[in-house]
């Protein structure tokens, strides 16, 4: 019988299993944690004022003949009905603002009317509690294409100034 | 060395860009025979084929090629200032325009007045949207 005790057993070779190496976790840095953190807040802004903002849509008929102005009860939209070319109707939009910020409002029109729509405010400071009225003013002008109906929105944006 | 090709090829693309910048009035004044090559609509008379801030080009013409219907730029004696209207009528002596979208015709122009006719792309006047505002406003800064 062999002496197992002083016997030295090789052990057969394990073959080497490539391990994948781990991933060095991203860790943000404070600079990039502030970046982030300006960004949301600003994206978070765009959204709210995006969000609160007035739309219209703006709708006008061009009519054959002269001197034709439509009649349009609803205040809901900017319809201007129909007009003929040379005419020229106003709708009113009153703006409130009840909260203690000023508001700076800025008025965006698109749409194929945006070039016959005339705004008499735009741009400007809004005071805490106070009301403004705006005027859109559409005038037909002479190149208007007859029974074309001319469309687009308004967009209202007021944005708190602190 | 590698840096010293990549310095050379900025600086080749800066200059490239300046000479660009600088030199395109210039050549467009001479590609299209006039001094006054780019104008900027500042109005709503010419909608909708011209619309305010556009940015159009204008190209010199003799008085012998000028016809109704072209879209032309004159010297305003009044205010000096420059007008974009359609030639209504063609006299003798004198030019009568009018902008599209206006009602009234404008008061006559003489020959001497016209600077330029829009240069045209398929019988249209070739403009660049929102350029001329951006124009105005570079040239307000000044």
């Amino acid at each position: 019988m062999n002496d197992i005790k002083n016997q030295t057993i090789e052990k057969p070779e394990e073959p080497e299993i490539a391990t994948p190496e781990k991933k060095e976790k991203y860790r943000m840095r404070l600079s990039d944690k502030i970046i982030a953190a300006v960004l949301a807040v600003f994206f978070i802004c765009i959204f709210y004022i995006v969000l609160d903002a007035n739309k219209y849509r703006a709708t006008v008929r061009i009519a054959p003949g002269e001197g034709i102005v439509g009649i349009n009860p609803s205040t809901a939209s900017l319809d201007f009905g129909d007009l003929s070319r040379g005419a020229s109707a106003v709708r009113r939009v009153a703006l409130k603002n009840g909260t203690n910020l000023s508001m700076y409002v800025a008025i965006l029109k698109i749409g194929s009317i945006s070039d016959l729509v005339d705004i008499s405010k735009n741009n400007f400071k809004l005071k805490p509690r106070s009301e403004e009225k705006i005027e859109f003013t559409v005038f037909v002008p002479a190149s208007a294409e007859i029974d074309k109906t001319y469309s687009g929105r308004v967009y209202l944006f007021k944005i708190p100034i602190f | 060395m590698a840096t010293n090709k990549k310095y050379l090829s900025w600086f080749i693309y800066f200059a490239g860009l300046a000479i660009l910048i600088f030199a395109l009035p210039k050549l467009l004044s001479l590609g299209l025979r006039t001094p006054s090559p780019m104008a900027a609509i500042t109005s709503g008379s010419m909608w909708p084929v011209l619309k305010q801030g556009d940015l159009i080009f204008i190209q010199g013409i003799g008085a012998k090629d000028l016809k109704i219907g072209d879209v032309v730029v004159y010297r305003n004696q009044i205010n000096n200032t420059f007008t974009i209207h359609r030639i209504a009528k063609l006299e003798k002596e004198f030019i009568t325009t009018k902008g599209d979208a206006n009602f009234q015709e404008d008061p006559p122009v003489r020959y001497e007045d016209i600077v330029g006719r829009a240069l045209t792309l398929s019988n249209k006047p070739l403009r660049l949207p929102y350029l001329g505002s951006i124009t105005m406003l570079a040239s307000g800064l000044k």
